[in-house]
């Protein structure tokens, strides 16, 4: 029945008391929340880390939402700062295109799923894998895009960028996934493109 | 980014305008690179769109839940004192303060101009207290207290380079 409420109505439970609608708040977002801070930070671990540090972090703020925009989008933008934080706190590098190292990370990442030859080959694995090879911004943005299902705007919100900036960098991050699967697949890109 | 894939992109993505979307759309139907180019960036958008999310470990929902707890254990005090009694508190010494200064105001005797004479203090003579036992000691403590935030900032470098 928890499971039909809206986040909104959801909140406002929280807010009164009921602390297990909170529950269902994270499980609802937790894969998006999850897939977007592992955008930036390219280490299960620390993505989850990043991901429980964002819940709590919004559960703390939940009076401060003022619901002038959707709760995902407010709850992005946690994720947006609280990852670049991470990042800059444990002074990662923000990975330049063509790093193997990156491609050996993101390789272990999704190959913890032991997938068979099969769905190894399968397009959606290269596209992680590509997008993982992104930059973090760049990742983050085709992520918040395609899976946040967030709009321009709302990704301008969630970024602090002016929704032209999102834009370019939304044509850029495409070109770049395009570039990166290129050089994955080589023979095997036009079955995919 | 050539210009053509950039209108298709807007095209796709419902970017552009009423007018440029129906120009872009009569383009596709009749210019056939221009339609490859868009059945082309149409696959590619499926493949993305089709991307999975990935999973957090089972116990996700769970330690977020107990992370919630914790912080509301181990809540600052601040946030728990009770404001009515930090109120009662100052409203207890703002009216103490009110009465002294009543009270001096009231006993003060405004016409009778009295000099204010201040009260002599001896003050002892720093040589008796800065004698040469003092000064060495006092330069051995700030000798081991360098040594010690010496020694601090090298196990901090360390550390920071393992």
């Amino acid at each position: 029945m928890q499971n039909e409420l809206t986040d909104i109505e959801l909140i406002g439970q929280v807010l009164a008391g009921n602390q297990p609608a909170y529950a269902t708040l994270v499980k609802r977002h937790q894969r998006y929340v999850f897939t977007l801070a592992l955008r930036f930070v390219k280490n299960r671990e620390n993505a989850e880390e990043v991901a429980q540090d964002c819940f709590v972090k919004a559960y703390k703020s939940l009076t401060g939402f003022q619901q002038q925009s959707k709760f995902s989008t407010w709850l992005y933008s946690i994720v947006y700062t609280t990852s670049m934080t991470f990042l800059r706190r444990k002074k990662l590098n923000t990975f330049f295109i063509d790093d193997d190292t990156v491609f050996t990370e993101v390789k272990n990442v999704s190959g913890q799923m032991k997938m068979n030859e099969t769905e190894q080959k399968s397009q959606s694995y290269y596209v992680n894998l590509a997008i993982g090879k992104l930059l973090p911004d760049d990742a983050a943005i085709l992520t918040l895009f395609y899976q946040g299902e967030q709009s321009l705007e709302e990704i301008s919100a969630i970024t602090k960028m002016e929704t032209n900036t999102v834009k370019v960098k939304l044509h850029r991050a495409r070109h770049r996934l395009k570039e990166k699967l290129q050089s994955l697949l080589k023979n095997e890109v036009n079955e995919l493109l | 980014m050539n210009n053509m894939e950039e209108e298709l992109w807007n095209y796709i993505d419902g970017f552009c305008t009423e007018e440029e979307r129906k120009a872009i759309a009569l383009r596709i139907e009749n210019d056939g690179q221009f339609r490859r180019k868009y059945e082309e960036l149409m696959a590619f958008q499926q493949n993305i769109s089709a991307m999975e999310l990935d999973e957090p470990s089972m116990g996700f929902t769970y330690k977020v839940i107990e992370n919630i707890r914790t912080v509301l254990i181990i809540k600052p005090l601040k946030t728990r004192v009770n404001q009515r009694i930090i109120g009662g508190i100052t409203a207890f010494f703002i009216c103490t303060i009110m009465l002294l200064l009543g009270y001096v105001f009231a006993n003060i005797n405004w016409l009778n101009q009295t000099t204010l004479a201040l009260p002599e203090i001896k003050l002892p003579q720093p040589n008796s207290y800065f004698n040469q036992a003092v000064i060495k000691g006092f330069l051995f403590f700030d000798v081991v207290l360098g040594l010690f935030f010496l020694d601090h900032y090298f196990r901090k470098l360390f550390f920071k380079k393992n």
